[in-house]
């Protein structure tokens, strides 16, 4: 026989698991065989309990406990869905201004137009749109719920790139390794090993001055350990190499944001800041939480009130 | 006994863990991916001064290039862009974006190949992003109700340019 503690404890213990995907979503614990498990233990304990809890065997109230229990259960099944069954966290980054479809989710991700002022206060959003429905807008460190997924913006460095030829000529820049061929906003989707360091690294190239370069991010943190001291250590910086088309060397120099540098015979600037990428993260149906929340704190709150019967009987008794 | 069973079956549940489809699996990209969708639009600069975009030109077809000075095949294309600008005036809008150049270089650029139609300054490169431009140049049809017909990349013959508008103006 489980006792109404155990019973108490395994709904309470799978709510809290469950609502974990919604208040810390993304985690990839969710989606691992041992949260699964704990979920499906602390289910069976609560589905096992409610035929007993409805016909009073543990306890007074049993009525409202076991609608706090089948509540959980519920809850719970929702959660070990949407951990089991739900895709891993995705993490799409975008450029800015394109659109990438999502087929998954039936919309299209609309990532928000960057200028550079745009990327230095890291405050560009994501739309995302479905067909015939509303416009979803997320932007900020909020999540939004979207029926089985949790969407939030996580910043990634940023840097967007300006450069300009030996008469003072504005140049174009591309990015000939990356999905995004005419951009000059950098998102550093790899990383590199250098000594101690774990950097972030794009690239781009002029071709109107037949350039291409090399650029290393360094947050400040990395700036303050770099194995020369640095003047600026309030902005990330780039270090920057070039070469010409045939691969040779033409320099390397350290750019700090918001400054402008000459490498190669071309002078460049970076304003080094902030772009968002969508995650998506599975969670439990927005309407397993609608009903189940209520029901379970109901039943809990009602299962817990003095019985009125016991009352009366005691009553009497003191008189 | 009946608990024991109930856990081992949840159990063995966990342990087969199902892979769902990657929400952030991206459609294949190139301009061509965008046929069918709205065509994105942002006000720039021409080389004469004035401001002009995709969305101001909305009623009729449009045919947009994006290009640039130092891009080989453009230049090829300049002239039998014109060429086409020229025969299908009145019918098709032309609208050349140079892509992150300086107006100058543009304009002096166009001037020297003789271009007539109007070129705009794209310093930031959006019209190249929004795109999906894969390289230059990038030719991109839009139709009159503002949605992309097809998207093309590399240099076009007037051959090929006439071919590409003639379902956008055959459509009402």
């Amino acid at each position: 026989m489980i006792s109404r503690a155990t019973a108490l404890w395994a709904a309470g213990g799978g709510v809290a698991l469950v609502l974990a995907q919604d208040v810390v979503p993304g985690a990839a614990l969710y989606h691992t065989w041992q949260y699964a498990l704990a979920v499906a233990v602390v289910l069976t304990i609560a589905a096992l309990a409610i035929v007993p809890a409805w016909r009073g065997r543990i306890g007074a109230r049993g009525r409202w406990l076991a609608v706090a229990l089948a509540a959980a259960a519920a809850l719970d099944v929702a959660g070990l869905a949407s951990g089991l069954l739900g895709p891993d966290t995705a993490r799409i980054i975008g450029d800015p201004g394109t659109v990438t479809p999502i087929p998954a989710l039936g919309a299209a991700a609309f990532f928000g137009a960057a200028d550079a002022d745009t990327i230095a206060r890291g405050n560009a959003g994501v739309v995302l749109r479905r067909r015939g429905a509303a416009a979803l807008r997320i932007a900020g460190a909020g999540h939004r719920l979207d029926g089985e997924s949790i969407l939030g913006l996580d910043a990634r460095p940023a840097a967007f790139i300006d450069a300009w030829g030996a008469r003072g000529e504005h140049l174009t820049i591309t990015q000939p390794a990356n999905a995004s061929f005419l951009s000059p906003v950098l998102l550093f989707r790899q990383r590199q090993r250098i000594g101690e360091f774990d950097v972030p690294i794009d690239g781009f190239a002029t071709p109107g001055r037949a350039r291409v370069f090399r650029a290393l991010y360094f947050s400040v943190h990395d700036l303050a350990n770099f194995h020369r001291p640095v003047a600026d250590l309030s902005h990330p910086a780039l270090v920057l190499s070039v070469a010409d088309d045939s691969g040779r060397p033409g320099g390397i120099v350290l750019l700090p944001s918001g400054q402008t540098v000459t490498i190669g015979g071309v002078r460049v600037r970076a304003t080094i800041g902030s772009y968002p990428a969508l995650s998506i993260a599975s969670a439990p149906p927005v309407w397993a939480l609608a009903l189940g929340l209520p029901l379970f704190a109901l039943g809990i709150a009602a299962g817990f009130m003095p019985s009125r019967r016991k009352a009366a009987v005691v009553q009497p008794a003191g008189v | 006994m009946r608990t024991g069973v109930v856990i081992a079956v949840l159990a063995a549940l966990c342990a087969g863990c199902y892979n769902a489809p990657d929400p952030g699996a991206a459609a294949p990209g190139g301009p061509d991916a965008l046929a069918g969708a709205p065509a994105q639009s942002f006000a720039l600069p021409r080389t004469d001064g004035r401001i002009d975009s995709i969305a101001r030109h909305r009623g009729s077809v449009v045919l947009v290039n994006l290009w640039a000075t130092w891009c080989t095949p453009c230049r090829e294309e300049l002239p039998d862009l014109e060429r086409f600008a020229r025969a299908y005036a009145g019918r098709v809008v032309v609208l050349g974006i140079d892509q992150g150049e300086s107006a100058s270089t543009a304009a002096q650029f166009a001037r020297t190949l003789g271009v007539t139609y109007p070129i705009l300054v794209d310093l930031d490169e959006q019209y190249g992003r929004a795109y999906q431009g894969l390289g230059l140049p990038t030719t991109v049809i839009i139709d009159r109700k503002g949605r992309v017909v097809r998207g093309i990349d590399g240099a076009m013959t007037v051959a090929q340019m006439r071919a590409a508008v003639a379902p956008a103006l055959a459509a009402q």
